[in-house]
């Protein structure tokens, strides 16, 4: 299966077996010492009969040395055969943990360490193959993407199986694992693999093949089959799962498409006999002058108006609307505002000090928030509404306040004014849309400023500011 | 009120072709501008106004958003095709809507109902003093790092695209159709804020300083997008430029 020239086998080991050599290391490192013992006694002997005893002292102490040092000669000599196919092995086994598996070892005769060796190469070679196996399956299962296709991915799992394993056929079936028959295994014949694709303790089909009948199949090869097939089961899951989605989202941008469609047509059944009744009733006045008219033509702009609040939410929620960056002078829009609403009865002061600075806003958008703020102080006022226009040159933004003389805020309602569909505890239920202020804080963040209520005043009434981006007036 | 709003250029009182699927408005409307001199036309949807194109084009199309059949942004779309008449959009949606967006991009302008008569008024006139001045379907280049495609609304500045807002886009294109020479800050302000009462020069100085910061690469030293103190602004190309700007190529 290597396909490439086996390297080079490390060649070790003597003709003696282990058995022998450890023996007869044994036997030397027991023996010279006895050996060397036995010299110094017979010197000693010869030393006292013959010569003085200090001659006799120092021949002992010199065969001491020389016996010990030729044991230790021996015993490193012989220890150095002992332990080098040990060393070999275990530098062998290092390697494979490096992840060097092409080189065996060879050790020679038949002896403990030689079969040691072998079961290594036996087991460097498995693990060789299964490495390769494992990365062509990583291989396959990495360029698996849910929007292959669950077909796809399927045949695709089939053919990668084939060839990681060499496989002589492999299919895919994504039907219950049980109507899929195992086959028994007939010696000599092509033998039988199968694997279940699990996925989120759901079987969604299996894997089966054939190997050919010489490839060893083991416990191993087994569970790398089943990784695979449990890969490949994720992969097919997410496919059908993106399928679904992607089908869901298509589903949700039409019904998201219909509701704006809706939202528009709606608009446009309300706005369409509002724009008559407004027309006619501005043509009579131009012809003769009546109060009544008047009321006819502002009623129908504030059931216009309250439609366009009504649609500006939706169309804020979905994000459909995007409000346009245009230069506004808020004074004179502030007041042309005020004259659109026609109030009577109520007293308005305007105090501009923005010193020609202009807003940055969309101002159709803009008219929206004044006429709620304003509507709004009309309602709550106590008849009497302050609207005051600064510069905060520093942040580049200009404030406009509107303030009354009304009650204020309660303290319970400061928390949720801005909400949808909330109107203050004093007032009456059948008073506006509770749409106003959540609209109009959100109109101004969209247009990159906000709306705030001010902090209460003892002896006067409430105020709320929007702030914008602004603009010096400057020629440049 | 028979002053001729229109300005000059039309020897004859303007023709308006009016599309709307709501009898009342149609004639409601129809006698409000009749009323003001203008000649009308009306078209109670899509086919029939574009067979009433047949037997002549008016000088301008007002078309309602919203009709059966054939909606506004199909009938806009199918005369654009044959003729570049200007449109004036009427719809219940404000602008800013998706759909209303689109419709901008072929339709001269658009205005919400229900509309106030005065301000319709403006619009028409606006719409038809321009007339004079095509916009350019194609790419107006200015140089390496300006492109204008204004009938988009889209200016591509050192390759990235910015979008601009329609007033931006008319006081571009009132500039473009003077390349090189100053236009006054009046004529701009007329251009971009016929409908706006209130507006004064500084729109006008305000909107271009914006304008620089979208469309020059340094809008501290601009290249395209002059100012002409006390007097107006003017479009610069690298064609119109004077040759001492580049970098020493003049004799």
């Amino acid at each position: 299966m290597s396909g490439a020239e086996p390297p080079e086998p490390q060649r070790l080991g003597m003709p003696w077996s282990f058995r022998s050599r450890l023996t007869v290391a044994l036997v030397a490192a027991a023996v010279l010492p006895l050996a060397g013992f036995g010299i110094l006694v017979l010197v000693t002997d010869i030393a006292t009969s013959s010569g003085t005893t200090d001659t006799v002292g120092r021949l002992l102490l010199f065969a001491i040395a020389v016996a010990a040092l030729f044991g230790i000669l021996v015993a490193y000599v012989l220890a150095a055969d002992v332990t080098a196919p040990l060393r070999a092995i275990a530098a062998a086994v290092n390697r494979v943990g490096a992840g060097d598996l092409s080189t065996p070892i060879h050790v020679s005769g038949e002896d403990e360490l030689a079969r040691l060796a072998e079961s290594h190469n036996r087991l460097a070679a498995d693990l060789e193959r299964r490495n390769r196996e494992l990365g062509r399956i990583l291989a396959a299962i990495e360029s698996a993407s849910p929007r292959d296709g669950v077909e796809y991915l399927a045949g695709r799992a089939a053919t990668d199986a084939k060839a990681a394993f060499g496989m002589i056929d492999a299919q895919v079936h994504l039907t219950d694992p049980e109507s899929v028959p195992e086959e028994e295994r007939v010696p000599g014949d092509p033998r039988p693999v199968r694997a279940l694709l699990r996925a989120g303790g759901e079987e969604l089909g299996v894997i089966a093949g054939h190997l050919p009948a010489t490839r060893a199949w083991e416990r191993a090869d087994q569970d790398l089959l089943e990784l695979f097939a449990s890969e490949i089961a994720v992969a097919i899951r997410n496919a059908q799962l993106f399928t679904r989605v992607e089908a869901q989202n298509a589903q949700l941008l039409e019904l998201d498409a219909a509701k704006d469609d809706f939202l528009r047509g709606v608009s446009h059944n309300l706005q369409t006999p509002l724009t008559s009744i407004r027309a006619y009733a501005e043509q009579l006045i131009d012809a003769r002058p009546d109060r009544r008219l008047g009321i006819i033509a502002e009623q129908a702009d504030r059931l216009s108006r309250m439609v366009r609040q009504l649609l500006t939410v939706t169309r804020l929620e979905s994000g459909a609307l995007k409000p346009r960056s245009e230069v506004v002078a808020l004074a004179p829009r502030v007041r042309r505002a005020w004259e659109a609403l026609a109030t009577e009865g109520v007293a308005f002061e305007l105090d501009d000090g923005s010193a020609g600075w202009l807003a940055v806003a969309d101002a159709d958008q803009l008219d929206q928030v004044l006429w709620a703020l304003l509507d709004n102080a009309v309602k709550y006022g106590g008849g009497r509404i302050d609207v005051a226009v600064e510069v905060d040159r520093p942040a580049s933004r200009l404030r406009l306040t509107v303030g009354d003389a009304g009650e204020g805020v309660s303290e319970a309602d400061r928390g949720r004014l801005f909400q949808r569909f909330v109107r203050g505890e004093r007032r009456r239920p059948d008073e506006g849309s509770g749409l106003g202020l959540y609209v109009s804080r959100e109109l101004c963040r969209a247009m990159g400023g906000d709306l705030v209520l001010e902090p209460a005043r003892p002896g006067r009434g409430a105020a709320f500011s929007i702030v914008l981006p602004g603009e010096p007036a400057e020629e440049s | 009120m028979l002053s001729g709003g229109w300005g000059s250029g039309f020897d004859a009182p303007p023709r308006i072709l009016i599309v709307d699927d709501d009898p009342n408005l149609l004639v409601l409307l129809a006698d409000q501008l009749r009323e003001d001199g203008y000649e009308t036309m009306t078209a109670r949807d899509g086919d029939e106004a574009l067979s009433r194109l047949r037997s002549g084009w008016p000088d301008l199309l007002i078309i309602d958003m919203m009709m059966p059949r054939m909606d506004g942004l199909t009938l806009a779309r199918e005369i654009k095709g044959h003729a570049d008449l200007p449109i004036i959009v009427l719809s219940a949606v404000d602008a800013g809507d998706s759909k209303a967006d689109l419709l901008e991009e072929v339709a001269e302008d658009y205005v919400t109902k229900p509309y106030h008569y005065p301000e319709l008024r403006a619009r028409i006139n606006r719409v038809l003093r321009r007339l004079g001045d095509k916009v350019p379907r194609q790419s107006l280049v200015l140089g390496p790092s300006l492109v204008l495609d204004l009938h988009r609304r889209e200016a591509t500045v050192d390759g990235r695209v910015v979008q601009l807002t329609p007033t931006e886009s008319r006081l571009l294109y009132a500039l473009a159709a003077n390349m090189g020479q100053t236009v006054t800050t009046e004529t701009l302000l007329a251009r971009g804020w016929a409908d706006t009462e209130d507006a004064d020069p500084s729109y006008v100085w305000v909107t271009m300083r914006r304008l620089r910061q979208k469309v020059e690469v340094d809008p501290n030293r601009p290249a395209h997008l002059m100012t002409v103190r006390g007097v107006g602004y003017r479009l610069l190309s690298e064609a119109s430029r004077p040759p001492a700007d580049e970098g020493g190529s003049a004799a």
